[in-house]
């Protein structure tokens, strides 16, 4: 039986995008090669995105056995973990280092993939998993900083929660309520409250991870099967093996990685970058303390929301979201050096939001 | 005797409660925001009564840590805190956390009531070694800077780092070792596992030519 020209259509498309014949030990492993290009060190920027993410799982799963996920015990359980359970200030730490180094070096690498074009045919699918694992990684940044219940994590998920409602005052009709409904379901209640931290627990813990993993899994297939692209205009001159060349470099970036985590992790305290009134049990009845604000890695739009209209941020992030995914399409036919400049500018932009957007809004607001 | 003995425990509570209404009308003052202002402006950081009082909102109020949670025996040790102005006196008032009862033991209350004039030097007078968090950092630094003096986790990041490092240089040493060692090993089990498959490869291209 013929199968209609659509589905055939898609068949050939998913069989160019996952060559199966190609998962095999000799591909995956012994014929495997890898360019050595000025722009090769941004190989190893997604295996050192999954080395964080490992350490998140790992810890995470460490830090389940103490933490109560209620507003209650939330953050005694916290400081019980980081006071009393052995080297429980060190686990908490790492994970809150590592999720910091994830965030990251996932950002860096989708600058240095855009700057390779590493989403040239037959690597769209790579591309547009990447840009879905950058949005859960976002997603377990958001959820994963209420659960503390201090001050900060209560009052920043509060103002976060706030501008999603706020978008509904820019939409036509019946839309305009739209964005109140979806606070509410995220919420779970009239204020932040115990039905709010029930469900960013079940999405920090259950949904996240499982949308990670189908996520991971497919980019990872897809970056196996293709191997890493090009990378540069010109035609790399030298290749090294995979196996084991790269992948002992790869491991020795993983080694160094950890490294620093551990004594990132021992040396310096997370809490330590902040005000101590921050990390005070959030008291409903209490006052707010001054200098709250999300993890630096929301700065970037953060900043230019406190300065800027609303529908101004909202149509830069709708253009934004839409750009990110369709750039195997729209940047089909531009070459690597536009790219690498876009890349540039890019990173330029975070890096000036991140370190001096508190500084560049009082030049603004005084 | 039963009401002897309710009679005496009354006066006593009515005793209390008259100390304790004179005193309230000076809570203001004796809440002391000259030394919360002098942090804040001296650091940038921003500080809440915590700093020194044992409930972050300060001594007013019914919460944990102020004055109308208070028991018998504590506003009894509170009245006690209030009217010893001398140092030395190995006072624990409950409204105050361990640094707050610190700097009145180390000071006495008449040197820290003279020092609401000139904040800055509350930490020329304090001694300079103790550090009641085990930080690293003294207190008096911790005071200059804006950090709990309380909270290990607190402190100007560089001189927390520098001290943890120090104070972790061996688990830190081990660890390195172990990593290098486990890279090391790992590294050659993979050369070999590679040299291998390259043998079995150009074995079968010998016999498969």
């Amino acid at each position: 039986m013929k199968l209609p020209e659509s589905i055939q259509r898609a068949e050939a498309y998913l069989a160019e995008r996952f060559p199966v014949e190609k998962m095999n030990y000799t591909s995956l492993v012994l014929k495997k090669e890898v360019p050595i290009h000025r722009l090769a060190w941004g190989y190893y920027l997604g295996g050192l995105a999954l080395f964080f993410f490992m350490v998140q799982v790992v810890t995470g799963l460490m830090l389940l056995f103490y933490y109560q996920p209620t507003v209650s015990d939330a953050h005694a359980s916290v400081e019980y973990i980081t006071e009393h359970v052995p080297a429980g200030a060190l686990v908490r730490n790492i994970h809150a280092w590592a999720s910091s180094l994830m965030i990251a070096s996932v950002m860096v690498h989708l600058l240095t993939a855009l700057a390779m074009k590493a989403f040239g045919k037959p690597r769209e699918i790579t591309w547009v998993t990447g840009v879905l694992l950058l949005g859960i990684t976002f997603a377990f940044g958001f959820t994963g900083y209420l659960l503390p219940w201090h001050q900060i994590a209560v009052n920043a998920t509060k103002i976060g929660l706030q501008t999603v409602e706020e978008i509904g005052k820019y939409l036509p009709g019946q839309m305009a309520a739209w964005p109140g409904q979806l606070k509410e379901i995220i919420q779970g209640e009239a204020s932040v409250g115990q039905a709010t931290l029930s469900r960013f627990f079940a999405l920090h813990v259950i949904i996240l991870p499982l949308a990670i993993a189908a996520a991971l899994g497919l980019h990872l297939a897809s970056v196996q099967l293709h191997g890493m692209s090009q990378g540069v205009d010109e035609k790399p001159r030298r290749q090294e093996k995979f196996f084991p060349n790269f992948l002992l470099k790869d491991l020795s970036v993983w080694g160094v990685a950890f490294m620093v985590l551990f004594i990132l992790g021992l040396g310096l305290p997370f809490e330590s970058l902040f005000a101590y009134p921050l990390f005070e049990p959030f008291n409903p009845k209490g006052s707010t303390p001054d200098g709250i604000k999300p993890e630096w890695y929301f700065f970037w739009v953060y900043y230019p929301l406190e300065l800027l209209p609303l529908w101004v941020i909202m149509l830069g992030q709708g253009v934004l979201g839409a750009g990110l995914m369709a750039t195997p399409w729209v940047f089909k036919n531009t070459n690597r050096r536009t790219l690498q400049l876009i890349a540039v500018a890019a990173g330029a932009y975070l890096v000036v939001m991140t370190v001096f957007g508190e500084r560049i809004y009082h030049l603004f607001k005084g | 005797m039963k009401s002897k003995l309710l009679n005496c425990g009354y006066r006593h509570h009515l005793f209390l409660a008259l100390v304790l209404f004179v005193t309230s009308g000076t809570i203001q003052l004796r809440a002391h925001p000259e030394f919360q202002q002098f942090i804040v402006k001296h650091s940038g950081r921003p500080v809440n009564c915590a700093f020194c009082h044992a409930n972050a909102d300060g001594p007013e109020g019914a919460g944990l840590g102020q004055i109308g949670h208070l028991t018998a025996a504590e506003q009894a040790e509170l009245v006690r805190a209030r009217t010893t102005f001398e140092p030395g006196a190995k006072l624990n008032s409950p409204i105050l956390n361990a640094f707050g009862n610190h700097i009145i033991n180390r000071l006495g209350k008449r040197k820290f009531l003279e020092l609401r004039l000139a904040p800055a030097q509350l930490a020329e007078t304090l001694p300079k070694d103790s550090d009641l968090d085990g930080d690293g950092i003294p207190d008096v630094k911790e005071f200059l800077a804006g950090t709990h003096p309380l909270i290990s986790s607190d402190g100007n990041p560089w001189l927390l780092f520098r001290a943890n490092f120090r104070r972790n240089l061996t688990p830190i040493a081990l660890t390195l070792a172990a990593t290098v060692a486990g890279l090391w090993g790992l590294g050659h089990l993979l050369h070999g596992f590679a040299v291998a498959a390259r043998l079995k490869d150009d074995e079968a291209e010998e016999l498969n030519p």
